[in-house]
């Protein structure tokens, strides 16, 4: 039998709570030595995480890289997403997504992720020939400093068209993957 | 729109000049209500438009 010691306690109480339903409940360690939990506030299992969608269509000035607007939030676990922007009060690495559609094929459509500490992720469009659309898809992970670093989507077309708005076509969408 | 404005200015400049990753200007909308600027210039041979000849 190994020795339980607890260590680094300065004051108050440590408790081991075991769930209120009749059972066995086993806590396995593993061989290592690291930290196995940390605060719920940083976890990313429950960070911030959103999802909004364009709802109503967002105008795109020829040769002009327009902040495309995203209006209607599916959800918003930490409130951290306003006026198109998300603003993470959690620092860490986050999996981001943004789609952008637009109802024209020649319109050398590309997206951007722009961060206001000036990094940028982008991306380029793929042609959908029937119906005639264009759409652009980044997925990439940003890390954020929970306190000024944000993110908002751009969109650069040649030509001017409108977004193709709807959930399932013009979208933002962000999570903690991995705290700081 | 600002762009039209420009290429009327500068007939000579084609899309890929303001294509924002690989061109040599750049024109942006915050969509703010503030409309289209210029946020980058660096044509090597164009000067920027002044905003006299973009009224």
């Amino acid at each position: 039998m190994a020795q339980i010691s607890i260590a680094g306690d300065t004051s108050g109480a440590i408790t081991i709570a075991a769930p209120s339903v009749a059972g066995t409940n086993t806590l396995t360690l593993p061989a290592n030595t690291g930290t196995v939990l940390t605060t719920a506030s940083t976890f990313g299992g429950t960070g911030p995480a959103f999802s909004a969608y364009n709802s109503a269509a967002t105008a795109l000035s020829a040769g002009t890289t327009t902040k495309v607007l995203f209006a209607t939030k599916e959800f918003d676990t930490n409130s951290n997403f306003a006026s198109s922007r998300f603003t993470p009060t959690v620092a860490g690495y986050y999996q981001l997504n943004a789609s952008v559609f637009v109802s024209a094929n020649d319109a050398v459509l590309l997206t951007v992720i722009s961060q206001g500490n000036g990094n940028s992720k982008s991306g380029s469009a793929v042609n959908i020939a029937t119906p005639s659309q264009q759409c652009s898809v980044i997925s990439t992970i940003m890390y954020f400093n929970g306190t000024t670093d944000y993110a908002e989507v751009y969109a650069y077309s040649a030509s001017a068209v409108n977004t193709l708005n709807g959930t399932q076509y013009t979208y933002f969408q962000g999570a903690l993957i991995r705290s700081a | 729109m600002l762009y039209d404005k420009i290429i009327s200015i500068y007939p000579e400049l084609s899309e890929k000049d303001f294509n924002p990753f690989t061109g040599t200007i750049k024109l942006k909308n915050d969509s703010d209500g503030k409309g289209d600027y210029i946020a980058k210039w660096e044509h090597p041979t164009l000067a920027k438009p002044t905003e006299e000849q973009l009224a």
